[in-house]
């Protein structure tokens, strides 16, 4: 999906209904499955697949405790699915377009600016976590929760620096609040088909299923 | 000892790299622009990236160390005596060569980026690697450290020193110069030759050639005894 728009709208619909129900689950993993290309989701954000895993462990000791560790899974993995879908279509200032559109040039462009800022941030926090682990294996450290601990510290003190050094040096060149930024949106027809696919899936998730099968009455 | 590149290539979405030569024993420097892959030229001397196509071999090399650009890359202890011993190097003179001592329960993400890169080289240098791989060694350092720096690297006897930097002005002696140029390492020979060759040579080092006084290596010594030939 092109338009931003659309996107974050569908994926907070989609998320809603994956998280309702394992119906709803199901549904939205049938949409993502049709509208996400899911090969190139996956290929793009190989982090899924351990984020899944993690998800399964915590649903296999949530099912032998107390149950209700497969409708944990189903339903989370969805939702990681979409929050995959909706990383790997960003494009750089498309946050700030969203958020000038939502809120106006003010409170929106200071949301979507954060919002940039965070995702940018996001992405030289893997790169650093790749050069931290090759700098951890140079000196021999085991992987394991204890090289975790480093290596999270680091990674946070380097992004709150970054943070700290992009304020002062915004502030110097004399950036106040909001901006005088004009977002253009573009819209494909495949978007808008995707958008109302999104919607009916959410429709099927949010009323029972017997309503839709009368003959079942 | 040495590490050879055959035909390699590494990739990183559109941007590619194409490396070939022998890195022999001795130091060798690779210069290039902000962004040309001389990190990513460390990491495959290295073995930590692997190439797309072609193989890096080694020979004879046991141990290999390589030096991040940002030194906070590798810092794994809470505090300067625990960093070193998890370096496997004594504290007291790690400590004392990074110019530190007396700060051993400070935290290594307090210090200034400065400090902690001499920390980093200090535990890096305190240990004899057989390859050692130098990614912008000079960077956050000032004049009198990189000197000092410098001074250390040209003391080298043995093994292979690769220095990856696109530093302008201060250099231990070396024997053999590469450059990458358009997404290729290029192979400038052993010096005084190489000087000829060298595209991202310093101003002063082409000023020199220029009035035909090549210095016999680009330490600040030997640049210095080439101007006073003039």
């Amino acid at each position: 999906m092109q338009d931003i728009r659309l996107r974050a709208g569908a994926a907070a619909f989609l998320s809603l209904a994956a998280f309702a129900s394992v119906t709803g689950a199901v549904v939205v993993f049938i949409w993502w499955l049709v509208f996400s290309r899911p090969l190139q989701v996956i290929r793009k954000m190989r982090m899924v697949i351990p984020a899944i895993i993690l998800v399964v462990f915590f649903g296999f000791v949530l099912e032998l405790t107390g149950g209700g560790g497969v409708s944990y899974c189903v339903r989370m993995t969805v939702i990681i699915l979409i929050g995959a879908w909706v990383y790997t279509g960003y494009r750089q200032g498309e946050f700030t377009r969203l958020g000038v559109w939502l809120l106006g040039k003010k409170t929106g462009f200071d949301f979507g600016m954060v919002a940039e800022m965070g995702l940018q941030s996001l992405e030289l926090m893997v790169s650093d976590l790749s050069r931290i682990r090759q700098a951890q294996e140079l000196k021999g450290t085991r992987r394991g929760i204890r090289s975790l601990v480093p290596a999270g510290s680091i990674l946070i003190h380097g992004a709150l620096r970054r943070a700290d050094e992009t304020a002062e040096l915004m502030a110097i060149r004399g950036y106040h609040r909001g901006g005088s930024y004009c977002p253009v949106f573009e819209t494909p027809v495949k978007d808008i088909v995707a958008g109302i696919a999104a919607l009916c899936m959410g429709i099927i998730a949010f009323i029972p299923v017997s309503e839709f099968f009368i003959l079942y009455h | 000892m040495k590490v050879s590149l055959a035909g390699v290539q590494a990739v990183r979405g559109d941007w590619s790299l194409s490396a070939q030569g022998t890195f022999g024993e001795g130091i060798h420097l690779v210069s290039g622009d902000v962004g040309s892959g001389k990190s990513t030229l460390a990491l495959l001397l290295s073995g930590l990236f692997p190439p797309a196509s072609g193989t890096v071999e080694r020979e004879g090399i046991i141990s290999a160390m390589i030096s991040f650009q940002f030194p906070e890359f590798h810092v794994t202890g809470p505090d300067l005596e625990r960093e070193c011993k998890a370096w496997g190097v004594d504290p007291g003179s790690v400590l004392a060569a990074a110019g530190l001592a007396g700060r051993e329960t400070a935290d290594p993400l307090d210090l200034s980026r400065g400090e902690l890169k001499r920390l980093v080289l200090a535990c890096v240098l305190a240990r004899d690697h057989d390859l050692l791989i130098l990614d912008e060694p000079f960077s956050s350092l000032d004049c009198t450290e990189k000197e000092r720096l410098c001074a250390v690297l040209s003391g080298r006897m043995r093994g292979i020193t690769v220095i990856l930097t696109h530093e302008q002005a201060h250099f231990p002696r070396v024997d053999r110069i590469w450059e990458i140029q358009d997404g290729t390492l290029r192979d400038r020979g052993r010096l005084p030759s190489a000087l000829g060759h060298w595209d991202h040579a310093p101003a002063l080092v082409k000023d020199l050639i220029a009035r035909g006084k090549v210095p016999a290596n680009i330490a600040q010594a030997d640049l210095l005894e080439a101007a006073c030939r003039i």
